[in-house]
């Protein structure tokens, strides 16, 4: 296949940038996307000229490091993938594909397709755990979790902090990677001690990164390789106002959402 | 070279508890005088840096990634042992120590190994307090499974993502210490050197990735857990930013480097589709227990499987292991999958992949309930292979996936360099010549949350509290020697790049030093390395300046460091004339084409010591004593 | 536990504050056309209700809140918008919806505008119906009391087509709205789980269709079988 791609060039975080047309001849339908990048930036080397930076290291799903927007889309067309999941065969001769990076001001660009997405460390370190210390804890089997409860976390905790999320969100939103975290420690009973306090610590991070609001329309949802859903939000949501309402406030709006909680 | 391991004494089931007594300790007022560097943040460094800090010491935690969950642990789909005994079929401490020392096939240190095996209960129970969703049965309790031929149940898993919940559960108790101030997190930092002062370990130098520059960092003590150098063989499971740069730069500095010929080779991996692969995919081992491994009985048959007829097929591992079958060990179904394509009877446009083929499980249990077993896995093979695996076989090779040797370590983790402590896979010390399924994150965590923070007490409490200055000569020769390198690989200006040199480099130890060794191969192997070194830097092209942003750079420096490495490689495995683990010497088989270890001359740690570019490194030994198992011949016949 | 400023401050404050107010509008909404469908009960038994509640001084503070939570939900929802437009400084060169399970849809990319649209048709409307020229029911001496006569009003507005043409534009701006509004004020409160949320979003929107069929029969109505009728038909 012959391709031809527009990428988005930037030498530095203050430097300007723009779109950049390439060309990729002898594409292999079997070649990764990112391969086919190495291929790109083989040859931009050969010629002298600079290769494209992009983010990459597991290449197969799960380390969350690359972040490209393709086509428009955070991690291409494939669903629940990331875009070193994404084959070459794709796409079709002759076509012309659009690569960027993450587009947030949380996420500022390091170097044409890298961002800095540091953020997300410094929302979980705002209260994105259980405080515990190595040497200090029960027997795994001292406390029992029903295995649904025990799926539910594990359905949230699946993120990978890739920031695909915010990538498509059109408020550049945070909240499902947020959310993701705040649910799995709050469907596990050792994350009870600090659930509301958590919430509103990691919420408050939120904001300062910022981040969008949340305008629950989903498309973090539909982008997001594990595919964790929006309900999360929702859930977070909820904790939310118990954290941040006196009892009866906090009980009445509980009580009005639960009624919709039904499972 | 001292290579004393510091075993403490009396019986090996009481060793680790008298030796935490006997260790000295730091008073927790003084704890944040101490500053401590830990290089990586997988498993072992982010356990290391989380339960430092619990500790109160002064961290100072750095990454390659742009953040510390992204370490390559996060990868590891299986699961984690712990002799917890839950299952109530007979697991013990000390059976999970047995068959861990068994299954390195009698090349790891029997108090080591039992220590892994008393702490891997702790390291359940303080992952459940962190909140890692392992899998529960309906009442509520842990669910176990069986993994990698063991007879008990003793593993524990978070569905197919294990290595990621533990690897987030020790990011986030991190980031707790972030957050509390003992912990200070630098990412995108790449080590390039280690600075030893007064003959301790008391600093680094990284490359700050970002802006190019050089820092220098100081500390009392340097905790090294950079993981593997599988990426040595060029395509390996390995994340493509996995390297042995910071390993093997302390490797120059005077760390011992132990058995760099253990490596890991996984049978059931997704071939490569060519010259542009830049990585293999592994899928789990599980896979074996229901499909059939196979190729066509004559070599060169083209034919599409499905017109292949039964006996025209070669099920080679049924034939030659008619008690184990598909589920012979790891290296013994690598190697024979290797046969068969050396032998022109591989199958797929490079002949290079066997079939692994579900048709009689899908017939004999239904395709649902294969689905439900390996529903993602099959998902994942054809979203990579454009095959569908319910319709036609699957395609498997062997690939890299795991290194046991590493840098040499005694009891306390620590390196022949005093300061220098190294963790998880980075270090020689736990798996022998062959890692048992299931250890590696049982390791990695042992390591940082309960060995580490005893033994390096130990080491702190007996020495200066003094800082050092990083403007002291040390830091500032180590500095203006990486900065030489880094531009002298700029200049260069040749006509190849970084990755064609890998890939040749690859392509040698693949082929010389890969599944099954010999003499010759390895002789030719210590001859092409050094010459295709000397390519390497005078036709090497890189791109770009050092003062910025620049991937390529980065890559050179590292592939410049598996060039040598890489003859290390192929030196240890010429050394070891003794077929043991992952390691095949080809001159040192059973009649019946098994591997045959030698105890009697190579029951030891080969630990080599670095004497200067283009030299030849000088050969140790630690001598490895078997007072508690007696060492058996595996058999699988 | 006390309850905190930031609790209404916060991006999530924000969207709680917006979904409170949107909901009690929605609530209006559903009195609004209870009203409305007063109208077909009679000239007299209409009027008699519009001046039964126009006259109540209750109706003052009602009227006071009701524009309270009218401008808080216009005012932080327009401060929401701002935010969120600098999340994102360097728009894509191309960005294309989704889709998938993604709701994003044109009520949910144009809430902004459509919330301003109605804002605009409030104004229109509260001319038309409250403070512009005004109908009296007259006495039996034909002097007109102080009775408002409502019903001949809307006869002679929606006697116009043009007029009913403006409202019903209108309602089908307000209903793309709450298309995506009225979901959306239940999730950022938190209602739903992964269950329950497709559920809860097929209610939202069936309900919202409900209202807006509504008002919108309401003009078409009038101007079908009661056009040009001065006061009955």
């Amino acid at each position: 296949m012959n391709l031809k791609l527009l990428v988005w060039r930037q030498k530095g975080p203050q430097a300007p940038g723009r779109m950049v047309e390439y060309p990729a001849p002898d594409v292999s339908p079997d070649m990764s996307f990112l391969e086919m990048l190495d291929v790109v930036n083989e040859g931009l080397i050969r010629k002298g000229e600079d290769p494209i930076a992009f983010d990459s290291d597991c290449r197969e799903g799960i380390c969350g490091m690359c972040s490209l927007v393709v086509n428009g889309v955070p991690h291409g067309p494939d669903r629940a993938a990331t875009v070193c999941q994404l084959h070459m065969r794709r796409f079709h001769d002759g076509e012309t594909i659009v690569v960027e990076p993450w587009r947030a001001a949380a996420f500022p660009v390091v170097k044409d397709l890298i961002v800095d997405r540091s953020a997300f460390d410094r929302i979980v370190a705002a209260g994105g755990y259980n405080t515990v210390k190595a040497g200090g804890a029960p027997d795994g089997n001292s406390i029992l979790i029903p295995k649904d409860q025990a799926e539910q976390a594990m359905d949230a905790a699946q993120c990978i902090g890739c920031g695909a999320c915010v990538a498509a969100c059109k408020n550049a939103s945070a909240a499902l990677f947020v959310s993701a975290k705040v649910q799995h420690l709050a469907s596990v009973p050792q994350g009870q001690p600090e659930r509301y306090r958590r919430v509103r610590a990691m919420i408050a991070q939120l904001d300062r990164e910022g981040f969008g609001s949340c305008s629950n329309e989903g498309e973090c949802e539909a982008v997001c390789p594990k595919q964790i859903p929006i309900a999360n939000i929702a859930a977070m949501n909820r904790d939310y106002v118990r954290a941040m309402m006196p009892g009866p406030l906090a009980l009445a709006l509980g009580g009005i959402t639960e009624a919709f909680e039904d499972d | 070279m001292n290579l004393d391991p510091h075993i403490p004494s009396g019986p090996l089931a009481e060793k680790w508890h008298r030796h935490q007594f006997e260790c000295k300790l730091v008073n927790p007022a003084n704890r944040r005088r101490y500053t401590i560097i830990i290089v990586g943040t997988g498993l072992a460094g982010a356990a290391a840096a989380a339960a430092l800090g619990e500790l109160g010491y002064n961290v100072l935690s750095f990454c390659i990634q742009d953040s510390p969950r992204r370490a390559h642990s996060i990868a590891a789909q299986g699961v984690i042992n712990a002799a917890k005994n839950y299952s109530n079929d007979g697991d013990s401490i000390w059976r999970l120590f047995y068959d861990t020392i068994k299954g390195g096939d009698y090349r790891a240190r029997e108090a080591n190994v039992h220590r892994l095996a008393q702490v891997s209960v702790d390291i359940i129970d303080h992952c459940v307090a962190q909140g890692v969703p392992f899998a529960r049965e309906y009442g509520g309790l842990l669910d176990n499974r069986s993994f990698g031929g063991a007879q008990v149940s003793r593993t524990f898993y978070c569905r197919g993502q294990t290595g990621q919940q533990l690897l987030l559960g020790a990011y986030q108790s991190m980031m707790c210490q972030v957050n509390r101030g003992t912990v200070k997190v630098f990412s995108r930092r790449e080590m390039l050197d280690l600075v030893v002062a007064e003959g301790r370990a008391r600093g680094i130098v990284v490359r700050n990735l970002t802006t190019g520059e050089l820092e220098c960092y100081e500390g009392h003590a340097v905790l090294l857990a950079t993981g593997g150098y599988g990426n040595a063989w060029y395509l390996s499971t390995n994340a493509v930013n996995s390297n042995v740069t910071a390993a093997y730069r302390c490797h120059r500095r005077g760390a011992g480097f132990a058995n760099p010929c253990f490596a890991q080779i996984h049978p059931t991996c997704i071939p490569m589709s060519g010259d542009h692969q830049s990585k293999l995919t592994l899928m789990s081992e599980s896979l074996r227990n229901d499909g059939r491994v196979w190729v066509p009985k004559t070599q060169g048959d083209r034919r599409k499987p499905a017109e292949i007829p039964e006996a025209e097929r070669d099920y080679f591992l049924e034939r030659k292991y008619p008690s184990f079958g598909n589920l012979v060990p790891r290296d013994v179904a690598s190697r024979n999958a290797k046969e068969v394509c050396d032998d022109g009877r591989g199958v797929g446009d490079s002949g290079l992949s066997v079939y692994l083929d579900f048709s009689d499980s899908i017939q004999r249990l239904g395709r649902n309930a294969i689905e439900e077993k390996y529903g993602n896995l099959f998902h994942m093979y054809q979203k990579i292979t454009d095959e569908n695996p319910y319709e036609s076989p699957m395609r498997i090779y062997p690939a890299i996936h795991y290194t046991m040797g590493g840098l040499w370590v005694d009891y306390n983790l620590m390196s022949t360099i005093p300061g220098l402590h190294v963790l998880g896979e980075a270090n020689f010390s736990d798996h022998g010549a062959n890692r048992l399924g299931a250890s590696a994150l049982m390791q990695g965590l042992a390591d940082g949350y309960f060995v580490i923070p005893t033994t390096v007490a130990h080491y702190l409490a007996g020495i200066p509290q003094a800082r050092l200055s990083t403007d002291h000569e040390a830091f500032r020769d180590v500095s203006a020697a990486v900065q030489a390198r880094l531009d002298r690989m700029l200049r260069i200006s040749g006509s190849r790049t970084p990755r064609q040199f890998h890939r040749e480099l690859g392509r040698i130890l693949w082929d010389q030093a890969g599944m099954s060794r010999n003499e010759a191969g390895l002789k030719d192997a210590l001859a092409r390395i050094p010459k295709l070194r000397e390519e390497f830097w005078q036709d090497v092209r890189v791109p770009g300046e050092a003062n910025n942003l620049n991937q390529s750079l980065e890559y050179a420096g590292r592939v410049a460091d598996y060039l040598e490495f890489g003859e290390l490689i192929a030196r240890d495995a010429l050394e070891r004339r003794e077929s043991c683990g992952g390691h095949f010497r080809e001159e040192s088989q059973t009649p019946d084409n098994e591997a045959m270890r030698d105890d009697a001359h190579f029951q030891h740690a080969a630990v080599w010591e670095y004497t200067g570019e283009g030299k030849t490194p000088n050969f140790h030994k630690e001598p490895l004593v078997f007072e508690n198992v007696t060492p058996t011949q595996r058999s699988y016949a | 536990m006390k309850l905190r400023i930031e609790a209404f401050l916060s991006s999530t404050g924000t969207k709680v504050v917006i979904a409170l107010t949107g909901l009690a509008l929605y609530a209006f909404l559903f009195v609004h056309l209870a009203g409305n469908m007063m109208f077909f009960a009679g000239q007299d038994k209409f009027n008699a209700y519009s001046h039964y509640l126009i006259s109540n001084p209750l109706i003052y503070p009602v009227e006071i809140g009701l524009a309270l939570i009218f401008v808080l939900h216009l005012v932080r929802a327009v401060g929401n918008f701002h935010k969120n437009q600098r999340a994102r400084p360097v728009p894509y060169h191309a960005q294309v919806p989704v889709r998938h399970t993604s709701r994003k849809s044109v009520a949910s990319t144009t809430m902004i505008y459509t919330g301003v649209l109605i804002l605009v048709f409030v104004g229109i409307h509260l001319f038309h119906f409250k403070f512009g020229p005004e109908l009296h029911v007259n006495d039996a001496a034909g002097q007109p009391t102080d009775v408002k006569d409502l019903h001949g009003l809307m006869v002679t507005q929606f006697s116009n087509p043009l007029m009913v043409l403006f409202y019903v534009v209108s309602m089908l701006v307000v209903g793309t709205h709450l298309w995506h509004g009225s979901w959306s004020a239940l999730q950022s409160l938190g209602a739903g789980n992964v269950a329950s949320t497709p559920r809860l979003v097929s209610t939202a929107r069936i309900v919202t269709l409900v209202l807006m069929a509504g008002f919108v029969l309401v003009p078409i109505l009038i101007f079908a079988f009661y056009r040009g009728a001065g006061g009955t038909p």
